[in-house]
C-alpha cells in the first residue's frame, strides 16, 4: 500500500511499518463528535507542547465532518499540508512533523510542529572581529537563512533548498542573487549537489570534496566562512553560497585564493590600514612556508645566504647538536605540530598545563640540554606563528611547509625555487566553477587587483570583480 | 579556450624572454667584443625583434603555424617543417639548459653538488610541457612583476659601482669586433623561433605585431643597459666573470651590514629563468602536437624530451666548454638562419592580409 486509505487502522499500520523505531510513537483521540484520529510522530524532535496547543486540543473540540480540508483548518499551527503518500508522510515523522489520521478519510494532514534545537547566535572564534558584525552561523539552516535574509531585503535573493544523503537527508541550500550571480554558475552547483549520492552529509565540508574540479588537490577550491556578512558580501559580489543544516560552516564558489588573505574588518577600516594587514598576512604566510626552509638551505648548501654577524651566532649556537640542520628542523617541527593539535583537541583547562610543558619544558630544556638550537626554535615558533595569520589556509599551508623543508635538506636552494615553480604552476592551472584560482594576479584582472592583496577606497570599487563574471557588473553609481 | 592575451605575449617578450640573456652572453659579449658589447648586442635585438614582428603577423591569422603550412605546402610538407622547427628547438635548448645547470651549481651551492641537485628541473619540464598553453600565459602575468623585480633590484644594487668610462673609446673594437660580438651572441637569440608553436593560441589583434616587436625591444634595452653596468663594473676582467649578474650587485655598501640581499632579486630571476630554459622543450613539444593532436601526446612527449635532456646533460657534463664553442663558433649560423630567416620565409609564404 502507497498511500492512505480511509479505514484508519489500516493506514497507521502501514505507515509503523515504514517507521518500525521505538521512538516513533502513536497518539489516538477522538473528536467530539466521535471521529478518531491517529497522530504519529518521532518523540525526540516533535515540540509536544505545540502539537497538544495546536494540534490535539482543537481536534478533541471538533465537531464538523471527517473531510481534511476542514479538519485541517481547525489546526492552529501556522504550517499545515495534506498528503496521500505513505513514504513522503514517513519522510515528514522523520523531520519532526507530526502526521495525522484520521477515520473515513484517505489523506493525512501534517503538521509543522518540528522541535528546533539551536545554540545561541555568537561570534565563530575562528574568525574575530574587532571592527565590523559580530553574527555567526549556527548549526540551524532556518536560522542561518534568516540571518541572509535579514540582510537582503530583496525578492532576487534565492534560498533553493535540495536534500541531499540517502540517510540523512540534509537539507542544503543554495543562496545567490537572481541576476548578479552567473546563471551558469548556479546550474552548475544545483546539478553537482543533486549528483551526490552519498549516505549522510555530517558537515559542509563533505560537499567541498563534490564541488571541487579536481577534489584530490592540496589546494582549497571552494571558499568557506563562518559570518553572515561575509557570506552576503560574497553572494552580493556574484558568487554563489551553500548553506547545510547543522553545519556552522557556509560554502561559497566560485573561491579565489586572495579571498583568504582578506577579513570582513578590511572594509571598515581605511583602506591604506587593509591594504597594510592584507600585505602582512601575505608576508606572514610566505615566511611561515619559506623561512625554515631557507635556514636548513642555507646552512648545508649555501653559507653566504646568512650575513656574517649572524653566521658567528648561528655558528656557535649550532656547534654542539647532535642532528643535521635538516633533522634538527624537522624534529622541532613535528614538536610544535603535536603541541599544536594536541592543544586544540585537550580541555581548556589541561591546555593550559600542556602550553606551558611545551614552551618550558620541550623548548627551554632542550636547547639547554643541547638537543636543538636557539635557532631553530626561533625560527619554527615565528613560522608557526605567521600560519595563524591566514587560519583558513593551515592545512595547506603546514603541508607545504613541511615540503619545502624536505625539498631544502635534500636539493638545497635551487630545490626550493623549483619547488616553487612547481607550486606556482599548478595554483595558476587551477580553476573552479570558470574561475582562476590565482585571479586577478594570473591572469592578471587590473580593475579585480583594487580588492585584492591591496585594497581601495569604497568609492573605487564601482564594479563587481570581473573574475566572477556577473551579468549585473555595476554596484556603485 | 586555449588561449594567451596579447598583455601576457607581451610580458613574455618584454620581462621574461631578457632573463634568459643574464646568464652567460655578458661575459662571451665581452670576451668577443671587448667594450664595444653593446653594438653586436643591439644588432642581435633588432634582427630578433624584426623576427618576432614576422611572427607576431602571422599570429594575426588566428591560425596555427601546422593549418597555415597544410593550406600552403599540405599536410606531409608542413609536418616535415614542424618537425625540423622541432628539432632546432630541441637544439636551441641545449645552450640555456647547460649554462642554467652551471649556474645554479656555482651560484646556490657553497660545493659543488651532483647533477641530482638539477634533475628536478627536468620534472618540472615535463610537468610544464605538459599543461595547455594557458597555464603558461597565466604564469608570464604573474612572473612579469617578478622578473622587473629582480633585474630592477641587480640593476639598482650595481650602478653605483660601475664606471661608464669603461665602456671608452667607443668603436675600439671595429667592424671585426662587432661581427665577432655578433656571432658569438647569435645563439642565445631564437625568441621568435619560440613563438612559432604559439600562433592560432595567441589572441593576436591588428597592432600586435609592432606592439610585440616594441615590447620585445624594451626588454632589450633592459638587458644593454645591464650590459653596460657589467662591463662599466668589470672591464677588462669582464671576460672572466661568469654569471656577474649574481655578482655585480655585493658591492652595494649596504651588503655589509644587511648581509646578501641581492640574493632576494636573484632568487627571483632564478625562478624567471627556471621558466625560460624550459620553453624551448614547451615549444618543441608544441610543434608535435598540432601535427598529430593526439591527446596523450603532450605528455609523452614532454617526459621523453625531459629525459633525453637529463641524459645529454649527465654525458656532457663535463664538456660545456666544448659543447659552447661548438654552437657559438662553428653552429652559430644556424640561429640566425632559423630565428630571423624562418619567419621571414614563412611570412612571405603565408602572409595574407587581414580581411576586413
Amino acid at each position: 500500500m502507497k498511500n492512505v486509505t480511509a479505514a484508519l487502522g489500516r493506514s497507521r499500520e502501514a505507515l509503523k511499518k515504514l517507521l518500525p523505531a521505538e521512538d516513533i510513537l502513536t497518539f489516538d483521540f477522538r473528536s467530539e463528535n466521535g471521529i478518531s484520529f491517529s497522530c504519529i510522530f518521532a518523540d525526540p524532535i516533535t515540540d509536544k507542547q505545540l502539537l497538544g496547543e495546536e494540534v490535539i486540543r482543537p481536534l478533541s473540540r471538533y465537531k464538523g465532518e471527517a473531510k481534511a480540508e476542514e479538519v485541517a483548518s481547525k489546526v492552529t499551527s501556522p504550517e499545515i499540508k495534506r498528503e496521500k503518500s505513505l513514504e513522503k508522510l514517513a519522510a515528514e515523522v522523520l523531520a519532526g512533523n507530526p502526521v495525522l489520521l484520521f477515520e473515513g478519510m484517505d489523506e493525512a494532514v501534517v503538521a509543522g510542529t518540528k522541535k528546533v534545537f539551536t545554540r545561541a547566535i555568537a561570534e565563530p572564534s575562528t574568525d574575530v572581529a574587532v571592527k565590523g558584525p559580530r553574527e555567526g552561523f549556527i548549526e540551524d539552516l532556518k536560522t542561518n537563512t534568516s540571518l541572509i535574509r535579514r540582510r537582503f531585503k530583496t525578492g532576487e535573493l534565492q534560498i533553493d533548498t535540495v536534500e541531499i544523503g540517502r540517510r540523512s537527508k540534509t537539507c542544503v541550500s543554495v543562496c545567490y542573487l537572481e541576476g548578479t550571480s552567473v546563471q551558469k554558475t548556479v546550474e552548475e552547483v544545483k546539478k553537482k549537489l543533486s549528483e551526490i549520492d552519498i549516505d549522510a552529509v555530517p558537515d559542509s565540508s563533505y560537499l567541498t570534496h563534490f564541488l571541487s574540479s579536481r577534489p584530490y588537490s592540496l589546494v582549497k577550491q571552494v571558499g568557506t566562512t563562518e559570518k553572515p556578512d561575509i557570506f552576503c558580501a560574497k553572494i552580493a559580489e556574484g558568487r554563489v553560497g551553500i548553506l547545510v543544516d547543522g553545519s556552522p560552516i557556509a560554502l561559497t564558489v566560485p573561491y579565489l585564493l586572495v579571498e583568504d588573505f582578506q577579513s570582513s574588518e578590511d572594509y571598515f577600516v581605511p583602506p591604506y590600514r587593509a591594504t597594510f594587514t592584507r600585505l602582512l598576512r601575505l608576508f606572514a604566510v610566505v615566511v611561515a612556508i619559506y623561512l625554515p626552509a631557507f635556514y636548513v638551505a642555507a646552512q648545508l648548501f649555501k653559507l653566504q645566504l646568512f650575513p656574517v654577524k649572524l653566521l658567528l651566532t648561528i655558528a656557535g649556537s649550532i656547534r654542539d647538536i647532535p642532528f643535521s640542520p635538516s633533522l634538527e628542523m624537522l624534529l622541532v617541527l613535528l614538536v610544535l605540530e603535536v603541541l599544536n593539535e594536541a592543544s586544540i583537541r585537550m580541555p581548556k583547562y589541561v591546555g593550559m598545563a600542556l602550553s606551558v610543558v611545551g614552551a618550558l619544558v620541550l623548548g627551554e630544556t632542550a636547547v639547554s640540554a643541547g638537543f636543538v638550537s636557539t635557532p631553530a626554535i626561533i625560527i619554527i615558533a615565528f613560522s608557526g606563528i605567521g600560519l595563524y595569520a591566514v587560519p583558513n589556509l593551515i592545512e595547506q599551508t603546514s603541508v607545504l611547509r613541511l615540503a619545502m623543508l624536505l625539498v631544502a635538506g635534500s636539493v638545497g636552494p635551487y630545490g626550493i625555487i623549483l619547488a616553487t615553480a612547481f607550486l606556482l604552476y599548478y595554483l595558476v592551472s587551477t580553476e573552479n566553477f570558470s574561475a582562476p584560482l590565482l585571479a586577478p594576479f594570473a591572469p592578471l584582472t587590473g580593475r579585480d587587483l583594487r580588492d585584492s592583496v591591496l585594497k581601495y577606497n569604497l568609492g573605487s570599487l564601482e564594479t563587481r570583480p570581473r573574475t566572477l563574471k556577473s551579468p549585473n557588473r555595476r554596484r556603485l553609481s | 579556450m586555449n588561449k594567451i592575451s596579447t598583455r601576457q605575449l607581451y610580458f613574455l617578450l618584454a620581462c621574461i624572454m631578457p632573463a634568459g640573456k643574464l646568464l652567460l652572453l655578458p661575459t662571451r659579449l665581452a670576451e668577443a667584443a671587448g667594450n664595444d658589447l653593446l653594438f653586436p648586442a643591439a644588432a642581435c635585438y633588432l634582427l630578433e625583434a624584426g623576427a618576432v614582428f614576422c611572427v607576431l603577423l602571422l599570429a594575426e591569422r588566428n591560425t596555427s603555424l601546422y593549418d597555415l603550412l597544410r593550406e600552403r605546402v599540405g599536410k606531409v610538407a608542413a609536418g616535415i617543417l614542424l618537425a625540423l622547427l622541432s628539432l632546432f628547438l630541441l637544439f636551441a635548448a641545449l645552450l640555456p639548459l647547460m649554462e642554467q645547470r652551471l649556474f645554479v651549481q656555482s651560484i646556490f651551492y657553497d660545493t659543488l653538488p651532483s647533477l641530482a641537485a638539477f634533475a628536478p628541473f627536468f620534472l618540472f619540464a615535463a610537468y610544464l610541457c605538459a599543461k595547455p598553453l594557458f597555464s603558461l600565459g597565466r604564469m608570464w602575468d604573474l612572473l612579469a612583476p617578478v622578473a622587473i623585480a629582480g633585474l630592477l633590484g641587480i640593476l639598482v644594487l650595481s650602478v653605483g659601482s660601475a664606471k661608464f668610462g669603461a665602456l671608452l673609446p667607443v668603436g675600439a673594437g671595429g667592424g671585426r669586433g662587432f661581427l665577432k660580438g655578433s656571432a658569438a651572441a647569435a645563439c642565445w637569440f631564437f625568441d621568435a623561433p619560440l613563438l612559432l608553436p604559439m600562433l592560432g593560441h595567441i589572441d593576436a589583434k591588428k597592432g600586435t605585431a609592432w606592439r610585440g616587436a616594441l615590447f620585445y625591444l624594451a626588454g632589450g634595452g633592459a638587458i644593454l643597459f645591464y650590459l653596460a653596468v657589467f662591463y662599466a663594473i668589470y672591464a677588462e676582467t669582464a671576460v672572466n666573470q661568469l654569471f656577474a649578474f649574481a655578482n655585480t650587485s655585493k658591492y652595494f655598501a649596504g651588503i655589509t651590514v644587511l648581509g646578501r640581499i641581492d640574493y632576494l632579486f636573484i632568487f627571483a630571476l632564478a625562478l624567471v629563468m627556471a621558466f625560460y630554459a624550459a620553453l624551448p622543450l614547451q615549444a618543441s613539444v608544441g610543434c608535435w602536437t598540432q601535427t598529430f593532436r593526439a591527446k596523450p601526446l603532450p605528455v609523452l612527449l614532454s617526459v621523453l624530451f625531459s629525459a633525453l635532456f637529463f641524459a645529454l646533460l649527465s654525458l656532457l657534463d663535463l664538456r660545456f666548454g666544448d659543447v659552447m664553442d661548438c654552437i657559438s663558433g662553428t653552429l652559430f649560423w644556424i640561429f640566425p638562419a632559423m630565428s630571423a630567416g624562418l619567419p621571414l620565409l614563412l611570412l612571405l609564404l603565408l602572409w595574407r592580409p587581414r580581411r576586413a
